[in-house]
C-alpha cells in the first residue's frame, strides 16, 4: 500500500476552504505527486460545516480512506467531525488568537499557529489559510517552493504583489512552526518526484470531452452537482467556435440543444436531480425524431430535493426507462475520471451514429473530486470522431422517394437513416414526436407504426454488435469471488482489493461503464461461487439488472448515506457479505 | 432549389385536417407567402411548432421543420438559429401552446432577442382537444371546463412581450390575407425575435372570436398613422383593452439580434479537421 499523507481543511463556507485545499492539491500534484481530492459540503453559501480533504501519494491514490494525518481546522466543529479520523500521530493546526479556544484530544499534536496575525503581518487576514499551507508544509516536510508555484498559477492574474503576499504568508506559517515547534516525531517526510500531473475533477473532464468531440452547442440551467459542466464550458467553448446558453429552465435546456442538434451541432445538456425529472418529457421526442443528443446526469441524492451536496447513484433507472413509452437510448457510466473525458467523446459518436439521445450517468462523487493523471491519459490525438450518416448535397438523392422527398426516417436494415442537416438542398423534411413514415410526416398506419418502432430498436441491436461494449477488470481473474460495480465506486473497490488481499481474500472486480446496451456478464457470474453488486443506492438498481440478466440472486453492498464509498469500508462490508447468505430466490 | 422560389415550394402534398374554414389556413398562405417573398426556400429555412392544431403546421409546410413537444417550439428554434446563423428560423404555435404551457418560454425568447420569427395562431379557445378555455379566452367565455368562464382576465401576449423587452411586436388578422403576409414579412426582415399574435378564429370552438367579429372590430394601425418606433404611442395601443388592432405595434429601431451581440456567427454543424488535437491546450490548462 502507498505510503500516504492525507490532509484536510476545515470551517464554514465562505472560509475560503476550497480554495485553499484547491492551491495545496495543485502544489502537491506539482510535486509529482499523486492526489485525490474529496469535498464535504453542505447546501448553502455561508456557514455550516465544509472540508476540503487531500490523500497524497507517490504512488497513484483513487479513493478516500478512513484517515487523517494532518488537520487544519478553523472551526471546532472542523476537529469533532473528523474524530474518528484522527489518530496518534495526527497534527491539528489551529489559530489559538481566534476567540474559540480548540478541544483537541491529549494523544493528537495541536500546532497552534497565530494565523490571522501572520497573515496581517503579510498583507491581509484573508491570508490565514495560506498561513495555515506554510505551517502544513512545514510539518510534512514538503518544499514550500511548490506550494510557491501553486500560488502563482492561481493569484498571476491579480498582480506580483498579491502573490508575493501570499508567498510571503507562507513563509511565515513555516517559519512560525519551525521556530516553536518540534515535530519531527511525527515523521512525515512528503517526498516529491519529476512526474507532471495535471489535476482535474470529473465535470472538467466532462466538459473537456465534449469539446474534444466538437461539442459545439451547450445549454443548461444550474443545479448541483452538474452546473460545473457548464462552467467549465463557458468562456472555454467560445475559442472552438461554440457557444453556451443558460436557459430559463431543464425543459428549454433540452429542447434548445435538441434544435441545435437538429441543426447538425454536436449539441449536449447537462443537469441532475429534479432538473433530469423536467427533462423526461423531451427523451422521446429526441428518441422519436432521431435526433443526435448527449444528456449528462450527474447524480446526487434523492428524491426531490433530497440531498443536493451528497453522493447518490439513484438516477440509473431514470437514465434506462424515463420518459413516456418505450424510448431507445444508450445509457454510458463513466467509471473514473479520465473515463469521464474518454465516455463523453464516446457518447457523441454514438449519438450521431445512431440517432438516439446518449445518456451519461455520472455522480457527485466524481464531479467534484479533483485527481492527478499524467497528461497522456487525455491524449487528444487519440479522439476519434464519426459522424454517422451525415449525408451531403451529393448523396441525398440515393435518399429521395418517387416524388423527390427526402427519406429522413427511412427504414434500413441496420436501423439507422440517412441525415440531412438544413440548408442540404433536397434534404428538407420535417421531423416529428408523432408517429410518422419514413419522410417525417405523421401517421397511424399500424404497418408504418411497427416499421418505425423496429427500425428504432434495430439501430439499438446494430449497435449491441457493433460496438465494444467491454467492462473493466481488476484483481485476480480466477477468483471464486465476484464482485460488481458502476460509475464512480470503481477506484475505491481497485483499492480494496489490497486490503483484502492482506486478508487473504481474493476477488474479481468487474467495473461496467455501459448501462444500456451492457456486457453479457453471464459466464462471469456463472463462474463464480459469490456475487456481489456494489453501488450507492438504497434498491440496488444495478443489481436487479444483473439479477435478471443471469437469472439469478446477488449480493448486494449498497450506501446511501451521501458519502461515497472508502476503499477500507469497501473490503470491511466484501468480507461480511462473502460469509453471508445469497439472498433467496 | 432554384433562385426563382414561389409560395407554393413552401407547401407540402399533405392535406391539412384543419376543419374547413379555420383560421390556420390564412395563417400558413401568409408565412408562406412572407417566406418566399423575402428571399427564401424551404432548405435553408426551418420551421418548428408546437402542440395543437397549430402544431400541425410543420405538416403542412415544406421546409426542415421539427414538430416538437408541447410549448417548447420557442427553445428548439432558438437552439436551431444559435448553431445555425445562416438559417431562416421561423417558430410557430397556439394560444395555449405559446402562452400558457411555453408562457416561461415565451418571456425568454422574448427577451433573448434571437433573430428569427414567432407566429402564435391565436383562436383563444382549446381546439384540438375539443374547446377549454385558453389564456386568451375572455374571462366571461363558457366553456366544458370553465362554464362560468374562466374567471381570470386574459393573458395580453402583446404586454407580456413589450414587458420583456421585444423589439418587435405585432399583430394579424389571418382572413386579412395581405396585410397578414406583409405583417409577417416585417417580422422575418427584422433583426432580432419578431413576434407575431395572429386571430385564427376558430370555426368549431369559437362563436364569440369569429370573423365576423374581427371584422368589425378590427382597426388597422397603419390607418390610424400608428408610428412603430413610438415607444410609448405602441404602449397605449397595447395596453387598450377596449379595441382589436392589427399591424405593427412596436419596432425598436435599435435592435441587435443576439448573435450580433454575443457573437455567435459560426456555423455550427462543423468539425474541422483535426479539432481535437487542437484541443490539446484545455489539457495544459490543468497542470
Amino acid at each position: 500500500m502507498a505510503e500516504d499523507l492525507n490532509w484536510a481543511v476545515g470551517g464554514e463556507a465562505g472560509d475560503g476552504i476550497d480554495s485553499t485545499g484547491k492551491i495545496f492539491a495543485q502544489a502537491l500534484a506539482r510535486a509529482g505527486r499523486h492526489v485525490f481530492t474529496s469535498k464535504d459540503f453542505a447546501s448553502r453559501i455561508r456557514g455550516g460545516y465544509t472540508a476540503y480533504k487531500i490523500r497524497t501519494s507517490v504512488e497513484e491514490v483513487q479513493s478516500v480512506v478512513d484517515r487523517l494525518d494532518i488537520l487544519v481546522a478553523l472551526t471546532q466543529r472542523t476537529i469533532d467531525e473528523n474524530l474518528d479520523e484522527l489518530h496518534e500521530g495526527s497534527a491539528i493546526i489551529y489559530d489559538g488568537e481566534r476567540s474559540w479556544e480548540a478541544e483537541i484530544p491529549d494523544e493528537m499534536t495541536a500546532v497552534d499557529v497565530p494565523l490571522k496575525s501572520l497573515a496581517e503581518d503579510a498583507g491581509g487576514a484573508i491570508m490565514r489559510n495560506i498561513v495555515a499551507l506554510g505551517a502544513a508544509c512545514k510539518i510534512t516536510g514538503f518544499d514550500v517552493e511548490y506550494l510557491d508555484e501553486a500560488l502563482e498559477k492561481r493569484f498571476g492574474g491579480k498582480g506580483s504583489q498579491i502573490v508575493e503576499n501570499n508567498k510571503e504568508a507562507a513563509r511565515l506559517g513555516q517559519e512560525y512552526v519551525e521556530e516553536n515547534y518540534d515535530l519531527d516525531h511525527l515523521g512525515y517526510n512528503v517526498e516529491t518526484t519529476d512526474n507532471d500531473y495535471v489535476l482535474l475533477n470529473g465535470n472538467e473532464a466532462v466538459g473537456m470531452g465534449a469539446i474534444a468531440a466538437g461539442c459545439r452547442f451547450y445549454s443548461g440551467y444550474p443545479i448541483t452537482p452538474a452546473t460545473s459542466i457548464m462552467e467549465y464550458l463557458t468562456g472555454r467553448i467560445e475559442d472552438y467556435g461554440g457557444h453556451v446558453v443558460q436557459a430559463e429552465d431543464e425543459l428549454s435546456a433540452i429542447n434548445m440543444a435538441l434544435g441545435a442538434a437538429r441543426s447538425g451541432a454536436r449539441a449536449m445538456t447537462a443537469t441532475s436531480g429534479a432538473g433530469i425529472d423536467l427533462m423526461t418529457e423531451t427523451f422521446g421526442l429526441v428518441a422519436t425524431s432521431e435526433t443526435p443528443l448527449v444528456i449528462a446526469d450527474v447524480q446526487r441524492s434523492g428524491p426531490s430535493t433530497g440531498m443536493p451536496t451528497k453522493q447518490e447513484q439513484g438516477d440509473l433507472n431514470m437514465a434506462l426507462y424515463g420518459g413516456h413509452g418505450e424510448v431507445p437510448r444508450f445509457v454510458i457510466t463513466p467509471t473514473s475520471i479520465t473515463e469521464c473525458f474518454w465516455k463523453t467523446v464516446e457518447a457523441f459518436n454514438l449519438a450521431e451514429k445512431y440517432q438516439t439521445p446518449v445518456f451519461l450517468v455520472s455522480d457527485l462523487a466524481m464531479s467534484v473530486t479533483e485527481q492527478t493523471f499524467p497528461p497522456e491519459a487525455f491524449d487528444m490525438s487519440e479522439v476519434e470522431i464519426d459522424r454517422g450518416k451525415l449525408v451531403d448535397e451529393d448523396e441525398v438523392d440515393e435518399w429521395l422517394d418517387e416524388q423527390g422527398h427526402f427519406r429522413a426516417h427511412a427504414v434500413t436494415d441496420d436501423g439507422v437513416s440517412p441525415r440531412a442537416i438544413p440548408g442540404t438542398i433536397d434534404g428538407a423534411h420535417m421531423s416529428t414526436g408523432l408517429e410518422h413514415d419514413e419522410l417525417g410526416r405523421r401517421t397511424e398506419d399500424q404497418d408504418e407504426r411497427v416499421q418505425q418502432v423496429d427500425k428504432r430498436y434495430r439501430k439499438v441491436e446494430t449497435a449491441q454488435e457493433e460496438e465494444d461494449w467491454d467492462y473493466r477488470e481488476f484483481g485476480d481473474e480466477d477468483a471464486d469471488n465476484l464482485i460488481l460495480s458502476w460509475g464512480s465506486n470503481e477506484g475505491a473497490l481497485v483499492e480494496a482489493l489490497d486490503y483484502l488481499e492482506e486478508d487473504g481474500i481474493d476477488v474479481r472486480v468487474i467495473s461496467v461503464p455501459y448501462i444500456f446496451p451492457r456486457p453479457d456478464l453471464s459466464d462471469e457470474i456463472e463462474a463464480a461461487d459469490d456475487v456481489i453488486v456494489v453501488e450507492c443506492n438504497a434498491t440496488g438498481q444495478f443489481a436487479d439488472l444483473i439479477e435478471h440478466d443471469a437469472l439469478t440472486r446477488v449480493k448486494r453492498i449498497n450506501k446511501y448515506t451521501g458519502v461515497r464509498f472508502k476503499a477500507d469500508e469497501l473490503a470491511e462490508q466484501i468480507t461480511e457479505q462473502l460469509s453471508a447468505e445469497v439472498p433467496a430466490q | 432549389m432554384s433562385s426563382d422560389v414561389r409560395f407554393t415550394d413552401f407547401k407540402s402534398d399533405k392535406q391539412p385536417t384543419w376543419c374547413p374554414g379555420c383560421g390556420d389556413f390564412g395563417t400558413m398562405n401568409g408565412m408562406m407567402k412572407a417566406l418566399a417573398e423575402t428571399g427564401n426556400d424551404p432548405d435553408n429555412t426551418f420551421v418548428v411548432a408546437g402542440i395543437g392544431c397549430s402544431g400541425k403546421i410543420g405538416t403542412y409546410m415544406h421546409s426542415y421543420a421539427l414538430h416538437g413537444v408541447h410549448g417548447r417550439a420557442l427553445p428548439v428554434a432558438t437552439g436551431v438559429k444559435m448553431a445555425r446563423p445562416d438559417i431562416e428560423v421561423m417558430a410557430a404555435g397556439g394560444d395555449g401552446d405559446g402562452y400558457s404551457i411555453g408562457a416561461g418560454h415565451f418571456v425568454h425568447a422574448v427577451r433573448r432577442n434571437v433573430d428569427m420569427s414567432y407566429v402564435v395562431m391565436d383562436n383563444r379557445i382549446y381546439g384540438l382537444t375539443k374547446g377549454q378555455a385558453s389564456p386568451t379566452s375572455r374571462s366571461d367565455f363558457e366553456t366544458s371546463t370553465t362554464p362560468e368562464g374562466p374567471k381570470q382576465p386574459p393573458v395580453n401576449p402583446l404586454a407580456l412581450a413589450l414587458a420583456s423587452g421585444a423589439s418587435f411586436i405585432a399583430q394579424s388578422f389571418a382572413s386579412d390575407a395581405l396585410r397578414h403576409q406583409e405583417i409577417i414579412q416585417e417580422a422575418i426582415e427584422h433583426d432580432g425575435f419578431g413576434f407575431v399574435n395572429v386571430f385564427s378564429p376558430c370555426v368549431t370552438f369559437n362563436d364569440v372570436d369569429t370573423y365576423d367579429y374581427f371584422r368589425d372590430n378590427l382597426v388597422d394601425l397603419q390607418d390610424e398613422g400608428h408610428d412603430p418606433n413610438d415607444y410609448e404611442a405602441a404602449k397605449e395601443v397595447i395596453l387598450d383593452s377596449d379595441k382589436e388592432y392589427q399591424g405593427v405595434m412596436y419596432q425598436d429601431e435599435n435592435s441587435v439580434p443576439y448573435h450580433e451581440k454575443h457573437g455567435v456567427t459560426e456555423d455550427m454543424s462543423e468539425i474541422p479537421e483535426g479539432a481535437p488535437e487542437d484541443a490539446m491546450d484545455l489539457v495544459r490548462e490543468f497542470y
